[in-house]
């Protein structure tokens, strides 16, 4: 680690103590009734219990493995669709006018439409997730298509590859830094569309997820529980942005030199 | 050096002082005559409208301040009462049961009306609870609700496990569980009440396989006023006031039924004809007692929904016995 | 002669700019032998690299042929291979040995992953560059990339190397010392090469033939000079100063 990131982390405990203690005092000041503003023991015994029964972790897991089908197929798609498209200049219009409409609408905007469409499983949700990657993918990686130095193609060419070649062994990682970037947008979208998906949907069953876990809390008015569901969405987007996109980066492109 | 801690300390003062600053905020005032009334949309709430269009609470406080506010589902009127924006609200008592059960300072006011509610079914084969197969999914709003409540009595009825329905059900509201029901792909049954369950009644295909009356076996009420105990205690002049009005209310529905027709038409945007037919039909009564607190409770509590019971009516109903 | 390798009959590359059409190849006949270092030089803005793309099947004359061994040019081709000005030219995802052995596993010139990482390092040890496989490009100074391209482009075993300008950005002694492997290097493995070039000094110091090629919109050769200074040349080489004041009057700067 080096002496910049030690730094920041330093600061990003200093503050996070900070905030946690402001948090503390207020709630045992008793300004407010638990109901509103529970102290940190009594959250922290809200999460403790839901992990010990697993409940949390189970949906946390559904919820997970849910965004990353949601990532996985739009990731397949986006690369089928973007290398379609810098391929053949109708198509190449066709994205663009569609990415021009869907991207700038919110998943949970769509959601009336989804249910007549799609019902109310899993698929729907998959779909809303889909929907916020998928767009802001496509027009990450085909800004990264474009801006692909003339000359990699050009050595492409010269070296003898076929299109199939050129787009998986050089546009694809040509233009990482640009398809990072876009998954980390859409991972983000992903997952706030997620958790308001679930919210609003409720759960078929026992199959809730982590927004179903704090919309229950809700219902039964458990605010400490609430704030132990927050607490997980706080710590799983840590988690991914600083951990899992940070040494994807770290291996990749901050390697190769590229960021 | 000095600036470099003072900084912080400051951003951490200012911190506080917006979290704390968040509840003064929304104090108002008490010297002067107010009252934020929560309302929902259906024929259980309709003595509501006809107070608040016939003025009935300004006639009788002149000078009152009266706010009505719309607000989505019983979850978000609580939570309202909870940060302290509204005085009254009206909700199932279950709900109510588990705000109390949380340390809420609020009793229930008053009854306001009983209302059936009915378990609806699109597949012949289910004629009663005990046909429902697995697969067969359930919607109702949302858990912890008077439906879900009664589906787990039922359910405790039957094979003496309340939660054995619990992993079939679909949290929906009423207009999109009837589309859902309408639809028939994914949902089987919707537990609802008027006008969803007249309209969904009058689509073929679909019958009714339960009645909110026949699991509790006695009439329980479906909307119960609750107010907060800071409303209680510094406003009794228009608590009063208010209670009156609403009995007015629900006299004035009694006595003058062609325009209490006209007001709810007009409010609720249906037709007049049809209104009139639904509320001849439906068995929605009104009146201020309450009924049924205590058996909800008994159960609740045995379901594990809620910890504690109240011991006698007076917890749980200002000026109860 | 009959040692042609490449020839160009007539080629033209106009461009149509406001109103009026630019040359910017005008009948071009040339032949390139069979192993020669043939230079072409000139100003800036002259045609010389879009002439060297065309031979290198990048770019197509509008009218007027491009043959290879008697064949028409119509791609780029492995036996063809271009060493660009850019350093860029390497795949910064690859390391140095990936990038050399990458194109050998796709045409499988090696019959194992192993066989062409062998390929690789005696080819990566003509350039001098030994030491540096696992290196990624980033990490390489401006010279060191241009060797590692070389490294890629010779382990395919290409019948010609284009270079456009490929010394051109770097400082002078790293210059001098590329320019002298470049030497080393088609002394060893006899590839012909064509060199594009806009250093008169260069061009005398690698070409067996000079070709001097007019101002911009000229669109022609002005001559092509044979240079048989005795190697290893260097400015004091018997001749030198003739042969540049000779290059440089044509060049009319």
């Amino acid at each position: 680690m080096n002496n910049e990131s030690y730094h920041k982390l330093k600061t990003r405990l200093f503050w996070m103590i900070a905030i946690l203690a402001v948090w503390e005092l207020t709630a045992q000041s008793g300004v407010f009734p638990t109901a509103i503003f529970p102290s940190l023991l009594i959250i922290a015994r809200a999460l403790g219990d839901s992990v010990v029964s697993g409940e949390i972790i189970i949906q946390t897991g559904f919820s997970l493995a849910l965004i990353l089908q949601g990532l996985l197929i739009s990731l397949l798609a986006a690369i089928m669709i973007s290398s379609l498209a810098i391929s053949n200049k109708m198509v190449d219009g066709l994205v663009d006018t569609l990415v021009a409409i869907a991207h700038p609408l919110p998943g949970i905007a769509l959601l009336p439409l989804i249910i007549i469409w799609f019902g109310t499983d899993t698929l729907s949700i998959l779909v809303i997730i889909v929907h916020s990657v998928i767009w802001p993918l496509i027009l990450n990686m085909m800004t990264g298509f474009r801006s692909i130095p003339t000359i990699y193609k050009e050595v492409g060419l010269n070296l003898g590859l076929n299109r199939f070649r050129i787009i998986k062994d050089i546009l694809i990682p040509a233009s990482l830094p640009y398809v990072l970037s876009g998954l980390r947008i859409g991972w983000a979208r992903a997952w706030r569309a997620l958790i308001s998906a679930e919210m609003i949907f409720g759960a078929v069953g026992a199959k809730g997820g982590l927004g179903w876990y704090i919309f229950k809390q809700r219902v039964f008015m458990d605010t400490p529980g609430l704030f132990a569901g927050l607490f997980v969405i706080v710590l799983i987007g840590i988690i991914v942005e600083d951990f899992f996109f940070a040494v994807i980066e770290e291996r990749t492109i901050k390697k190769w030199g590229m960021s | 050096m000095k600036s470099k801690i003072l900084l912080p300390i400051l951003a951490i003062t200012l911190l506080s002082l917006t979290l704390v600053g968040c509840n003064t905020s929304s104090k108002v005032q008490e010297n002067k005559l107010q009252i934020k009334i929560a309302e929902q949309y259906g024929l259980a709430y309709a003595p509501l409208q006809i107070m608040k269009e016939k003025q009935l609470l300004e006639s009788k406080l002149p000078g009152i301040e009266v706010s009505w506010r719309q607000l989505g589902n019983t979850t978000a009127i609580r939570e309202a009462m909870l940060a302290g924006e509204l005085d009254v609200g009206f909700m199932a008592i279950p709900p109510f049961l588990i705000g109390w059960d949380k340390g809420m300072e609020w009793k229930i006011a008053c009854g306001l009306s009983t209302s059936p509610i009915g378990l609806v079914v699109n597949k012949e084969s289910i004629q009663s609870i005990a046909d429902f197969t697995p697969e067969d999914r359930i919607a109702l709003p949302q858990p912890g609700s008077i439906q879900h409540i009664l589906l787990a009595m039922a359910a405790d009825k039957l094979w003496g496990d309340p939660k054995r329905l619990d992993n079939q059900l679909v949290t929906l509201d009423h207009p999109d569980g009837m589309n859902a029901l309408l639809a028939g792909s994914e949902i089987s049954a919707h537990f609802t009440t008027p006008p969803y369950l007249f309209m969904e009644l009058e689509e073929p295909g679909i019958h009714q396989i339960l009645d909110g009356k026949e699991v509790m076996g006695e009439d329980f009420t479906f909307a119960v006023g609750v107010t907060t105990e800071k409303f209680y205690e510094k406003q009794p002049a228009v608590y009063e006031a208010f209670l009156e009005a609403l009995a007015e209310a629900i006299k004035f529905m009694e006595g003058n039924p062609t325009e209490t027709v006209n007001i709810l038409a007009k409010a609720y945007q249906m037709d007049e004809a049809e209104l009139a037919n639904y509320l001849e039909r439906s068995d929605t009564t009104y009146g201020l007692e309450v009924q049924g607190v205590m058996e909800f409770a008994d159960f609740m509590q045995k379901y594990g929904l809620i910890k504690g019971q109240p011991a006698n009516l007076k917890e749980v109903i200002w000026d109860g016995k | 002669m009959g040692n042609e390798l490449i020839q160009l009959k007539s080629v033209e590359k106009y461009y149509q700019g406001s109103g009026k059409t630019l040359k910017v190849l005008e009948n071009i006949n040339l032949d390139i032998q069979q192993g020669e270092i043939l230079a072409i030089l000139g100003p800036s803005g002259c045609g010389k690299t879009t002439l060297l793309r065309q031979i290198a099947g990048f770019d197509h004359p509008h009218t007027g042929n491009i043959l290879m061994d008697g064949q028409e040019i119509v791609k780029p081709e492995v036996k063809r291979m271009m060493i660009f000005q850019d350093f860029n030219q390497l795949f910064p995802w690859q390391t140095v040995m990936q990038n050399i052995v990458y194109p050998l596993q796709v045409h499988h010139v090696g019959d194992s992953v192993r066989a062409n990482r062998e390929i690789a390092s005696k080819y990566l040890n003509l350039v001098e560059l030994d030491g540096f496989e696992d290196s990624y490009p980033h990490q390489l100074s401006g010279g060191m990339k241009q060797k590692a391209a070389m490294a890629r482009a010779l382990a395919l075993q290409p019948k010609v190397l284009l270079m456009d300008e490929p010394f051109g950005s770097l400082d002078a002694l790293t210059r001098l010392s590329l320019q002298n492997l470049l030497l080393k290097v088609w002394r060893e493995t006899g590839v012909t090469i064509v060199v594009v070039t806009h250093d008169i000094q260069e061009a005398i110091l690698l070409s067996e033939r000079i070709v001097v090629m007019g101002q911009r919109g000229s669109g022609g050769i002005k001559r092509i000079i044979p240079n048989s200074l005795a190697r290893p040349r260097d400015v004091g080489t018997k001749g030198y100063a003739e042969l540049y004041e000779q290059v440089y009057a044509l060049l009319d700067v």
